[in-house]
């Protein structure tokens, strides 16, 4: 052991002794020019991050102020758009009045759930322009609110009502719970989900066909006529489904890429 | 870009996006063939609108021409198109005394007058009186120049008295 020990240090020794020993021509750089190219570098450096920087900060400016506005109104155009059923011709639906207080509500609990943060939107301190254009993305967010809630409650009838009463009941204890963003997000997710298919798979499916007359349509399909007739079900070309299909996932794509607070503008 | 300039950008291309969505809301088209025609009809009525705001609003003459040779000729359904055609916004009391004097003249009958074209020229006076109280038509051809003659004329035909059953009735002459 004792042996083992004493050559290992010994080889220690010897690394050091040669190591001691710098072999190699000196290279004299002036002052000055060393100093230049260290400049020149620490420069170019700066530049680099400063420009992605700037780069990333108009990206998401881009995103903000032009892409997220015109997400939000291509869902609040085609949110009242149905195709109707004889000749697929557009039928422009205006929202009913449950519908902007719907939207409202939602708007309230955005805020609630911190899912937009208001001094993050408004401030004293952003310029006049950026408060302007945030109050637009806002307005845009209203609009197309309000439009999905009608792209998703029925027309008219039995439906519209107990669709609304089943929104006003989870939008009414929302606004009680204590909720993060992300969970709000999946919450209107699965919400908005089950109304869609509620309403474009299930009621669609209960409505008869048009084009045949009311005897042949009772003989051929009498559980379909009779719900149409019951529920009081609008018939609508089966192209409603698609549309607001996309209506849906607009509306959602425009609230995950919704910030909750804007940058502050550095001038 | 700068931050700003993209914010302003965006905002004009939101408030444009959010124009266009109000108002296809508005004008209901029921294809996209039907867009471009919407839009004219629009730009045509938002350009009277500025007109009467700013106060040049002029009746169309060649409609209301033509409206008068129709008048003249006792076509009246063609008379009324082109007078509504020639005053779209209902400001020039002139044709629309000529609207209502072509309801009279229609509704005219030597045995009975048609009620319904009645009832609707004394709501087209009203119109008119609205719009200008002194009016008095130029028209030679019209013996009955002002609104005031016109709405009795409306009025008595519309009542039932014993002297619709007078059977000389028959040879009184259209004003």
């Amino acid at each position: 052991m004792s042996e083992t020990k004493h050559s290992k240090l010994s080889v220690k020794e010897i690394e050091a002794e040669e190591l001691s020993f710098i072999d190699g021509e000196l290279l004299e750089i002036p002052p000055a020019e060393n100093d230049t190219l260290v400049g020149e570098a620490s420069t170019k450096i700066s530049l680099k991050t400063k420009n992605q920087k700037q780069k990333t900060g108009n990206q998401t400016s881009y995103l903000q102020y032009v892409f997220l506005p015109l997400i939000f109104l291509t869902v609040a155009l085609l949110g009242g758009l149905r195709l109707s059923a004889e000749d697929g011709a557009f039928l422009f639906l205006k929202p009913a009045l449950i519908c902007l207080i719907f939207a409202s509500v939602l708007l309230v609990l955005f805020f609630r759930a911190g899912l937009l943060k208001l001094e993050g939107w408004f401030s004293e301190t952003f310029s006049t322009v950026q408060n302007i254009a945030n109050a637009a993305i806002l307005f845009a967010l209203f609009f197309a609110s309000t439009q999905i809630f009608n792209s998703l409650l029925p027309e008219r009838g039995l439906p519209f009502w107990v669709f609304a009463f089943c929104f006003l009941w989870t939008l009414w204890n929302n606004l009680f719970v204590e909720f993060q963003g992300k969970r709000l997000l999946q919450s209107l997710g699965s919400v908005f989900g089950l109304a869609f298919v509620s309403k474009y798979l299930i009621l669609a499916y209960l409505t008869a066909p048009t084009g045949t007359s009311w005897w042949r349509g009772l003989l051929e399909n009498p559980a379909q006529e009779a719900f149409t007739w019951l529920l009081d079900l609008p018939r609508f070309s089966a192209g409603t489904g698609y549309i607001q299909f996309f209506a849906v996932i607009f509306y959602l794509l425009g609230l995950f890429l919704l910030p909750s607070a804007t940058t502050k503008v550095v001038r | 870009m700068k931050e700003k300039h993209i914010q302003i950008t965006g905002m004009f291309l939101t408030t444009l996006y959010a124009v266009f969505v109000v108002w296809l809301y508005s004008v209901e088209p029921k294809s996209l063939d039907e867009v471009p025609t919407k839009a004219q009809t629009t730009i045509e009525n938002v350009t009277t609108k500025t007109q009467v705001a700013i106060g040049t609003y002029e009746v169309d003459r060649a409609k209301f021409n033509e409206g008068l040779t129709a008048f003249r000729q006792d076509n009246f359904i063609v008379a009324r198109d082109n007078f509504e055609k020639a005053d779209t916004e209902k400001r020039d009391p002139k044709t629309q005394f000529y609207i209502a004097y072509s309801f009279y003249r229609q509704g005219f009958g030597k045995v009975s007058n048609d009620d319904a074209l009645f009832k609707l020229g004394l709501e087209q006076m009203s119109r008119v009186s609205a719009l200008d109280k002194n009016f008095k038509s130029d028209d030679a051809n019209l013996q009955i120049k002002t609104p005031v003659e016109l709405k009795n004329e409306f009025e008595e035909g519309l009542k039932v008295t014993a002297s619709d059953f007078n059977p000389l009735k028959i040879f009184r002459e259209r004003k």
